[in-house]
């Protein structure tokens, strides 16, 4: 089973991802940080994860967080997790091969589910 | 030697070399002080007179040249200054002989009781449209008779042409001298303008930066603060549909709470981003 982080500066956010999840039915390991530099440290030993990436933080943000892993050639699929409805932001998210989706929140049971070819065991 | 006045021929080689002499003299001036002194050395050989008096109708004025023995005086004057025979002269072009001589004419110059059998001949000459008043004072000392007319018309041709062309020069020179000032008045004008339009475009420049400056600000505290608010209002909206998946309990202890924390965070949010805008507004003075 496939692990997920959830990298989001808000807890409540990375609650409600969480208990989606939960929800749909996955049943894998689900690893919460509010704190991207954090994520970013444990993400990179993972062989393979799924990323659920917020945009708007402090200190890193959801960019220099793809920066970052960009860098170290890392290319775990990631999926953009944000409030900003910002056009510029979603041309921007198409430069990172590795994002394969970007999702404007709130996130919901519809939107989860049409990640459950994300979310199958590999 | 055979007496001189007898000789015709002679008489006549004289006359014309004084002429000569004369016209070519006037010809060389180039002010009327030169007119003055040929008139000065020359006119005594051509003509006998006590007093000579031209008055040359120029413009809207006359120009006087009056001579007296070695004495001239040359003036611009206006129409009025006339004597009252000169403008009957003017008016009706009648040549004058009278013995009533005009006090104004003689008057500083010489006295009337010295004058032996005064008479004053007067003409209008009109050549080319430019009208010339001769006034000529003789006597028995210095005679004049009707046979010099045709040796004074060609003086006064001669005084006159010189006396327009130093005229017309002078016109000249003041137009030139107009046009120059007109033309550099142009040049500065023109620098004045080049300098107002030049703070013109920096003008524009500068206000025109500092508009897109203020458009950039506005825009960015509008899309700042669209984020911020719109960021805890989309946890609320993300709590409220996890609502019909928990039962009463798991509301009431893990929604309920986080809802309450995320619309007091908005609140704060809120608040902030009306002081912001408010203070960004007062320095952009927009």
């Amino acid at each position: 089973m496939k692990k997920i982080y959830l990298v989001d500066d808000q807890p409540i956010s990375n609650f409600i991802t969480k208990k989606l999840l939960e929800l749909e039915g996955f049943e894998g390991a689900v690893e919460d940080f509010t704190d991207p530099s954090r994520a970013f440290q444990s993400v990179i030993e993972e062989e393979d994860a799924l990323i659920f990436l917020d945009l708007n933080m402090p200190v890193m943000n959801g960019w220099d967080f793809l920066e970052a892993l960009k860098k170290n050639n890392i290319f775990h699929r990631t999926i953009i997790l944000t409030s900003s409805t910002s056009k510029i932001d979603k041309e921007k998210a198409k430069e990172y091969s590795n994002v394969i989706k970007y999702m404007v929140k709130p996130m919901n049971k519809k939107k989860i589910s049409q990640l459950s070819e994300y979310l199958k065991a590999s | 030697m055979s007496d001189i006045f007898q000789n015709t021929s002679q008489l006549y080689r004289i006359t014309y070399e004084a002429y000569s002499k004369f016209a070519n003299d006037v010809n060389r001036c180039v002010d009327l002080e030169e007119i003055a002194e040929v008139c000065k050395t020359h006119l005594k050989y051509l003509l006998n007179f006590r007093i000579i008096r031209m008055t040359i109708y120029q413009g809207d004025k006359f120009f006087f040249f009056e001579q007296f023995g070695t004495k001239i005086w040359f003036d611009l004057r206006e129409e009025s200054q006339l004597f009252p025979y000169e403008k009957e002269l003017l008016e009706q072009g009648i040549p004058l002989i009278t013995n009533d001589i005009p006090d104004k004419l003689i008057r500083n110059k010489i006295d009337l009781d010295s004058l032996y059998d005064p008479v004053l001949w007067g003409w209008c000459f009109n050549k080319n449209e430019r009208k010339v008043i001769v006034s000529l004072l003789a006597d028995q000392e210095k005679t004049f008779s009707i046979g010099d007319v045709e040796i004074l018309k060609l003086i006064v041709d001669c005084i006159q042409a010189k006396f327009n062309e130093i005229y017309l020069k002078r016109q000249l020179a003041i137009q030139n001298k107009n046009l120059s000032e007109a033309y550099e008045t142009i040049k500065s004008k023109n620098l004045e303008i080049e300098t107002i339009v030049e703070n013109q475009k920096q003008t524009i420049k500068d206000r025109t930066s500092e508009i897109v400056e203020k458009n950039k600000k506005l825009l960015h505290i509008l899309a700042l603060n669209s984020h911020s608010i719109r960021e805890p209002l989309s946890r609320i909206q993300g709590i409220i549909q996890l609502f019909e998946f928990m039962d009463d309990k798991e509301c009431r202890s893990e929604l309920i709470p986080k809802l309450e924390i995320t619309v007091e965070e908005m609140d704060e949010i809120l608040k902030e981003v009306v002081d912001m805008a408010s203070k960004d507004l007062i320095e952009l003075k927009a």
